[in-house]
């Protein structure tokens, strides 16, 4: 049996965000673009050198990753078809395996959030994703690329970029400690048991809710992976345990310093029959991902991979206290700005 | 009154109900004194075959006695209750009316609803078909007109509204879109909005929705709903995928409801199968705050003649498969009246859901035909419930009834 917590139904207004005048003249916004300049760099080399291919995958497809949590897709009126912006590009990755093993993209994508993320500080409704998939790989092959790249992207900024953390307040020397050590792997069911062990009535069976997962960010000495996440809180293409059923081969990625999940990522489902299942499971109708599943019924290569919030990476290194402000026009849940 | 029929309801005594109200509880009142009345009516299902049998002897009046401190009386009866996360002043609510045309007279029934408190559910397809926002169409209104309605009307306190989404639903993101729209942001902060799944319905178990559309409509839908021409020319039956369910299934998307949409109230609606009593199970465990069972008495705007005589399980037998063992059951299936739906409180329902009844009584009278016609129930609940020296509605049980073969 799942248990499940009923919750406040309050939230915090939305706050005003700056003109685009005072935002992109501020000191801080220019010295946190160069960081994520520098990150995007650090990740790029990283991948390259690991032998993977930058691809360019689509912003608008006849369907998209279903996401969760409530998150609307964008239509586009595409000659007389609905199409989607993307929301993430996970059924482009799998398919771009039939052409290279090893792929990554930094990628847009557009989620129109329920109006509460807006107060999360770490929920935009337009972002990039360091997107990245390596046919072959398992979950746990799936961190030890995330680990190792996001550890070679932080190094990158605390070697380049000494003058815009200086500007930031953000000490050099903490960045290098957050990744001198190996990322600690929990499970999910671990993490539940922690929250609930200190008062808070965290649902067993879904999601590590916001305000939960800042609380452990906040805990947290360094990033560290929470594996294992139940079937009935994350979409189709994450692949269920065949050890564990009903726990899927999944990750996030939190950082520390209440910044939460910075990446989410898992070993893929790739067999036709169970991803019609797990479809259906999410509450999705499978004539809608045609496409997707004719690619898959004759063989998607499996696969492992995930996707790097570049905001989210960039407010944790950078050391901003909301993610928009790691973005030069920002968009956040319900509130109209350029 | 309009054009809307409902064969299989005493329709004239719904609409008596919606013109006159309460006093349409009792024989004409111009007939007191001249006539004099007995009998049974005839029975049309196990529901209305059983008695409500009150006893002699009422521990439960005395109770109430004690605690008025005078003989308490069926007016001292509380209906008020609470059903899948929902406050409501008396144990119904509306069940379900999706896009089909019947389901026009929708904008009249939501503010009558919404103005009395009471529970209301929009049915599946009425995005995909209607729109979400608005229509042009008198007989079609589209998803967000409803909801407005409903909200305009609503009280502090009561009431709330449940929206359904079919697999088609699902394409168009129907709760995506309810769930961030500023449309529904009241009734979230008030926890008043709910997100039902549809397994299926009484009158077509095993069938998706259906209804009758123009060529002109069909050619537009084709690619998201399978049609058939039932003659030439003429009008074409729309269907919509029943979507296929497992118990793991299932189990997962009540899950995925209760991730996604945490604020809002999660209820699920079976069809009179087999197994419905497994599936409710499954549904309470998952999370689930309120289970609907609909019978297979229950209506319909379309569905084959054969169905509607020979396929699904009586509500009766339903509610005997079902155990609530506390958690919140909703039952629905030609209910119109107070006594029937006395029945089945006491055969564990939490509440019942008025469909085709709600639906005559707006049409009878679009201002206040639901009202009057709640009002009828709601005397004749107190005074039902009170006979049995019961002073709640939710104090009933099995052994307030009476069965012929027992």
């Amino acid at each position: 049996m799942t248990l499940q917590i009923d919750h406040s139904l309050a939230f915090a207004a939305a706050p005003a965000l700056p003109s685009p005048l005072e935002h992109l003249r501020d000191p801080r916004t220019r010295a946190a673009l160069r960081v994520q300049q520098a990150l995007v760099a650090g990740a790029r080399a990283y991948l390259r050198a690991d032998d993977a291919v930058e691809m360019a995958h689509p912003i608008i497809g006849p369907v998209t990753d279903p996401g969760s949590r409530g998150a609307k897709q964008v239509d586009v009126d595409f000659y007389g078809h609905r199409y989607k912006l993307m929301t993430s590009a996970i059924l482009y990755k799998q398919a771009s395996l039939l052409a290279y093993d090893r792929i990554f993209l930094i990628a847009p994508n557009v989620r129109l959030e329920p109006v509460e993320t807006s107060t999360t500080n770490r929920h935009l409704a337009e972002f990039r994703q360091i997107d990245v998939e390596y046919a072959g790989a398992t979950r746990d092959d799936a961190m030890d690329i995330a680990e190792g790249l996001v550890r070679h992207a932080v190094t990158t900024v605390a070697d380049e970029c000494g003058a815009e953390l200086a500007v930031l307040g953000r000490d050099p020397d903490t960045l290098r400690r957050f990744v001198a050590r190996p990322f600690a792997r929990v499970p999910h069911g671990e993490v539940v048991e922690r929250l609930r062990r200190d008062g808070y009535p965290q649902a067993e069976g879904t999601e590590i809710e916001w305000e939960a997962e800042e609380r452990v960010s906040r805990q947290a000495e360094a990033p560290f992976f929470v594996v294992g996440y139940p079937k009935g809180s994350r979409g189709f293409y994450d692949k269920e345990s065949p050890a564990e059923p009903g726990t899927l081969l999944n990750f996030d990625l939190i950082a520390p310093e209440s910044c939460g999940e910075l990446c989410s990522g898992s070993e893929r489902e790739s067999e036709y029959a169970a991803l019609v299942t797990r479809m259906r499971e999410t509450g999705e109708n499978p004539a809608k991902y045609a496409w997707y599943l004719d690619v898959a019924r004759h063989g998607i290569p499996r696969s492992g991979g995930f996707g790097i919030g570049l905001e989210r990476l960039t407010r944790w290194v950078a050391g901003l206290d909301s993610v928009w402000q790691a973005t030069a026009f920002p968009k956040l849940a319900g509130v109209v700005s350029p | 009154m309009t054009y809307l029929t409902a064969p299989g309801l005493p329709e004239d005594a719904i609409r008596a109900r919606a013109r006159d109200g309460s006093a349409a509880v009792f024989p004409p009142l111009d007939s007191y004194g001249t006539a004099v009345f007995g009998g049974t009516r005839e029975p049309g299902d196990e529901i209305d075959a059983l008695r409500l049998a009150p006893p002699v002897f009422m521990p439960g009046r005395l109770a109430q006695l004690i605690e008025l401190g005078r003989e308490p009386l069926y007016s001292d009866v509380r209906l008020t209750t609470g059903l899948g996360g929902f406050d409501a002043p008396l144990p119904v609510y509306v069940s379900a009316l999706g896009s089909t045309r019947v389901a026009g007279t929708s904008l009249a029934l939501s503010r009558q609803a919404g103005r009395l408190g009471i529970p209301m559910v929009i049915g599946e397809n009425v995005a995909p078909m209607n729109g979400f926002r608005s229509s042009g169409d008198d007989h079609r209104k589209g998803l967000l007109e409803r909801i407005l309605a409903y909200c305009e009307e609503l009280p502090d306190g009561v009431g709330g509204l449940c929206v359904q989404q079919s697999t088609e639903d699902a394409d168009s993101e129907v709760w995506n879109h309810v769930y961030s729209d500023s449309a529904v942001s009241g009734l979230l902060a008030s926890g008043r909005l709910g997100f039902e799944m549809k397994v299926g319905q009484g009158a077509k178990p095993g069938l998706g929705g259906l209804t009758m559309i123009s060529e002109a409509v069909a050619a537009d839908l084709e690619g998201q709903y399978a049609v058939e021409r039932l003659t030439d020319g003429g009008a074409v039956l729309r269907c919509s995928s029943p979507g296929t369910f497992t118990d793991e299934i299932f189990r997962r998307q009540i899950q995925l409801m209760r991730n996604n949409y945490p604020r809002a109230r999660c209820w699920v609606k079976l069809f009179p199968g087999r197994d419905v009593g497994h599936a409710a199970d499954i549904a309470w465990d998952s999370g689930a705050h309120a289970v609907t069972v609909d019978g297979a008495e229950g209506g319909t705007g379309w569905a084959p003649t054969g169905f509607l005589g020979h396929v699904g399980l009586p509500l009766a037998e339903c509610l005997r498969r079902v155990e609530p063992a506390g958690r919140t059951l909703l039952a629905s299936g030609r209910v119109w009246d107070g006594i029937r739906a006395v029945k089945l409180l006491a055969l564990g329902a939490r509440a019942v859901g008025l469909g085709r009844a709600a639906l005559v009584a707006a049409d009878e009278d679009p201002v206040h035909g639901l009202e009057r016609l709640l009002d009828a129930m709601a005397l004749e609940m107190r005074m039902a419930v009170s006979s049995l020296g019961r002073y709640a509605a939710d104090e009933t049980g099995p052994e307030d009834l009476w069965r012929p073969e027992s």
